[in-house]
């Protein structure tokens, strides 16, 4: 029989002693052990930066807004171009997630207490409900405001797709009174709200159009300036230069971006707080040296029918004190941005161009300056002589040349006289006796043939001074005498931009060769220094009386026979000139004035061209552009005079 | 949701009773307080009083003399008459401590036919606007609740301004603040300006006074300034208001 003891054998724990076999076990333990601590240190401490980084492009997301532009402002200091605010009603739609959920529920009910057959997806449903959670703060919205907006259905899921983040905008450009309306209307917690951005806005309208210039949208600010490298970012648009100003000085202007960094869930919804944010600050501001008064002068007596430039210069500084081309448009049409029928009405009336800088013309009589320049300085002429008797035609070679100007038989005149009275054929004579070659060096001395370097996009190169080397090589002709006489009027190859030639007028009324225009003011600008022009003192007082005597008594006598042209106790020195061109078939004439005032110590100095269907002498610099610069000279020294008065105001008590 | 609702609005109605009463005994306490006064001194105050009568007598001969003027002019120009508010004074039943600036309960509700969102003002300009309405009483936020705003303008100024209260303390002075100012507006605490209801916003008719601009600095994007408000303080001790009961009700 067992004992007791003997049959609990297998119940009792008895030590066995050690087992070998067990060691083993032990061991692949152990390893296993091993291989997942080593994991753990491996995933944690070697890879635990890149899990961190992986974590952190998952649950943040990066916003960047672009920085409002700086202010445009005028020589004394009135806004040109700012900012206006840009009202917009938007939804924060991380804020409805609750309501897209009890609508997608709800239309999900429908449909299945409908038992309809084709019952839209899951996809389809949670679209419907966006569009119809929205439509209802839209609704709401239109309530407030009288309007009837509905929701773009693809517009929203596009949003939703790709910008979450940002507001949903339901109405853009609000008016001040619908603002009004809604700020007191809407909750202050609701997730509708009144939004604002910026947007160019421009004070004058078309004032100074084609040298403010205009904007357009670019993608905003670079990502890599910010920080959160590799975040999914979303960038709101902001603004480029793309004309005038506004281009040339697009870095000076463009504002600093701001950004935010936000964390989302992982549905994308904004998680506040955000984690980091820095506001945009705006662009810095320029003064321009352009006066508004002399610019708003200028394009009205242009006028808006007319296709032609004006362009005022300080004659010390180079300073450009107006630019007005006409055609023109109003500014305020970009924005907030450019609608295609705007766009079709500029191009329409061809205001695209900005007429000072690019457009080309013959610069007709006006050049004669630049010919009595060079024909005095050459010798080959002297200020008193009388070279031809006009008696109204000549020949040169075996073509007959004709003098449109003035009587038409100016008879034996000297230079101040030709000048005046702008006689063709004293120019005739006295070109074929300077020479292309002379004439051609001194308009290069005067840097007629270059663009003149102002600080604006658009410029172009293609003003031209021709001479024989030039003519045959472009064309491969031989120059004829005929060319000299067309070049010794200002017409035939010769072509300047009205910015030219107002740099021209600076320039030898300083009596030096070259003035660099600048669109900025700067009270320390100086007084530009150039080349003297070469001319004895007798000599130019003698191009000088002529000029006078262009408007006192010559071309352009309007300005002191009409009482309403008059520049009351300003002595000017002017020169009118007329060219004509053919375009695409059709003629046209250039009606040129140039000038500077007052005679005897010059401030300011100025080209006007106009261009005009009428054919023939008509149409005239002294007629057509002559009373522009009146306008522009009546206004300048209107002020100035106004000035002047404020400031010998004595000062009051106290 | 709807439980709640009724709940909170039947405990309103039940308490409303003892608001009113305790309004009407703080009105005869204040009653017996007068009567404590020496005669001189009510005699100088009636004096006071009779000053004051008259120079109010003066305003509203001129007031009816501009009024009668705006409608010549509105009848030449054509122009729709200005919209028209039929006043209800009421008393002042109840402030709390713990919503002192925010909000205040009047003794008069439904049973006046005020209707919610009416705007609330009184001698100094505006109060704030009804944000409840229950049979006898109604629950005014006031203009220093950081949940009321005001389409507002400068004075002497057109463009629309939001204005919006401020967290305020209980016994401190009421604020507000402004936002969406232009940046030509300039305002200090030694040059304050006056700031007034636009009356673009659809709810407050326009030129009511809501405060004083001690403080304007433009904002970071430099688009906009923003800025402080100095309300009147009297707010804080209103007894009687008016609230303007829109006639057409649609407006």
């Amino acid at each position: 029989m067992e004992t007791p003891s003997e049959g609990s054998g297998s119940l009792v724990e008895s030590k066995a002693g050690f087992d070998p076999r067990i060691v083993v076990f032990y061991g692949i333990v152990a390893l296993m052990l091993l291989v997942l601590a080593g994991g753990l240190v491996y995933q944690q401490l070697i890879k635990g930066a890149l899990h961190h980084e992986q974590e952190r492009q998952q649950n943040e997301r990066r916003v960047i807004v672009p920085g409002p532009r700086g202010n445009i402002y005028d020589r004394e200091g009135r806004l040109l171009v700012g900012n206006r605010p840009r009202f917009a009603v938007v939804l924060y739609l991380d804020e409805l997630r609750p309501e897209f959920r009890k609508e997608y529920i709800r239309i999900r009910n429908n449909y299945r207490n409908a038992s309809l057959q084709d019952m839209p997806t899951s996809g389809q449903i949670e679209r419907i409900a966006h569009v119809s959670v929205v439509q209802r703060y839209m609704d709401q919205i239109n309530e407030f405001l009288g309007r009837t907006g509905k929701v773009d259905g693809g517009g929203l899921q596009r949003h939703l797709e790709r910008q979450l983040l940002l507001p949903y905008t339901l109405i853009d450009d609000l008016k001040p009174e619908e603002f009004a309306r809604l700020i007191e209307h809407l909750p202050v917690n609701s997730p509708v709200q009144v939004y604002t951005s910026n947007t160019r806005y421009y004070p004058y309208g078309a004032a100074a159009a084609h040298a403010l210039g205009y904007v357009g949208v670019n993608e905003g600010a670079d990502d890599e300036e910010f920080p959160g490298e590799g975040l999914t970012t979303l960038k709101m648009k902001g603004t480029i230069g793309r004309d005038g100003i506004e281009k040339q000085f697009d870095s000076i202007l463009q504002g600093e971006a701001g950004y935010t960094i936000l964390r989302v869930d992982p549905a994308g919804y904004k998680v506040n707080p955000p984690i980091e944010h820095r506001l945009p600050v705006q662009g810095k501001s320029i003064t321009t040296s352009l006066d508004i008064d002399l610019q708003q002068a200028a394009e009205e007596a242009i006028g808006e029918d007319r296709i032609g430039a004006a362009v005022v210069m300080d004659v010390h500084t180079g300073e450009v004190l107006a630019m007005a081309s006409e055609p023109a448009y109003d500014l305020n049409v970009f924005s907030p941005r450019l609608s295609v029928a705007a766009a079709a009405d500029i191009e329409a009336r061809k205001a695209w161009a900005n007429t000072a800088i690019s457009g080309v013309y013959s610069p007709g009589s006006t050049f004669k300056i630049v010919v009595s320049t060079a024909a005095l300085r050459s010798g080959s002429i002297t200020p008193e002589e009388t070279p031809v008797d006009c008696e109204g035609a000549m020949m040169v070679g075996n073509r007959r040349f004709t003098c449109d100007n003035g009587e038409g038989h100016h008879g034996l005149v000297a230079l101040p006289a030709a000048i005046a009275e702008s006689c063709d054929i004293y120019f005739y004579t006295v070109g074929l006796r300077t020479s292309a070659d002379v004439m051609a060096d001194q308009a290069r001395r005067f840097h007629l043939d270059r663009p003149t370097g102002i600080d604006l996009p658009g410029e172009t190169h293609r003003m031209l001074i021709p001479d024989p080397a030039w003519k045959k090589k472009a064309r491969d002709e031989a120059w004829t005498p005929g060319d000299t006489a067309n070049m010794s009027i200002g017409q035939g190859d010769v072509q300047v931009t009205p910015m030219v030639m107002a740099c021209f007028a600076a320039s030898f009324a300083r009596d030096e060769v070259s003035t660099h225009p600048t669109l900025i003011h700067d009270a320390k600008h100086r007084t530009q220094e150039s080349e003297r022009t070469g001319l004895t003192a007798y000599q130019r007082a003698a191009i000088l009386k002529g000029m006078e005597g262009c408007t006192t008594e010559g071309t352009a006598a309007i300005l002191t026979t009409v009482e309403a042209m008059r520049v009351p106790g300003v002595r000017i020195a002017g020169k009118t000139g007329t060219a004509q061109i053919t375009r695409n078939g059709e003629k046209y004439n250039e009606a040129w004035f140039i000038c500077f005032a007052p005679l005897e110590n010059p401030e300011i100095a100025m080209a006007v061209a106009i261009e005009g269907t009428t054919a023939g002498e008509a149409y005239g610099g002294g007629r057509e552009s002559a009373p522009v610069a009146s306008a522009i000279l009546k206004k300048y020294f209107a002020k100035k005079r106004g000035a002047g008065a404020a400031q010998t105001t004595p000062a009051g008590p106290g | 949701m709807a439980l709640k609702s009724l709940s909170r609005a039947s405990f309103f109605e039940m308490t409303a009773p003892i608001s009113a009463a305790g309004s009407y005994a703080n009105d005869l306490q204040r009653f017996w307080a007068l009567r404590l006064h020496s005669k001189d001194e009510l005699i100088e105050a009636g004096r006071d009083l009779a000053r004051l009568d008259a120079s109010y007598a003066l305003s509203v001969q001129q007031n009816g003399e501009l009024q009668a003027e705006v409608e010549r002019l509105q009848a030449l120009l054509k122009m729709p008459p200005l919209e028209h508010f039929r006043f209800e004074h009421a008393r002042v039943a109840q402030r709390d401590f713990s919503g002192w600036w925010q909000r205040m309960i009047i003794r008069k509700g439904s049973d006046y036919g005020i209707p919610v969102g009416a705007p609330v003002v009184y001698s100094g300009g505006v109060v704030g606007r009804v944000s409840e309405v229950h049979a006898y009483t109604s629950v005014v936020q006031l203009t220093s609740d950081p949940g009321l705003r005001i389409a507002a303008v400068v004075d002497g100024d057109t463009r629309p301004i939001s204005f919006q209260g401020a967290l305020n303390q209980v016994f401190g002075a009421p604020r507000g603040a402004i936002e969406f100012v232009p940046l030509d507006v300039y305002a200090s605490a030694s040059v304050p300006k006056r700031l007034a209801t636009s009356g673009l916003g659809g709810v407050y008719p326009p030129g009511l006074t809501i405060g004083r601009i001690t403080h304007v600095e433009s904002s970071e994007d430099g688009l906009f300034k923003r800025g402080e408000v100095e309300l009147d303080p009297r707010l804080g001790e209103l007894t009687e208001v008016t609230v303007l009961v829109p006639l057409d009700p649609s407006s």
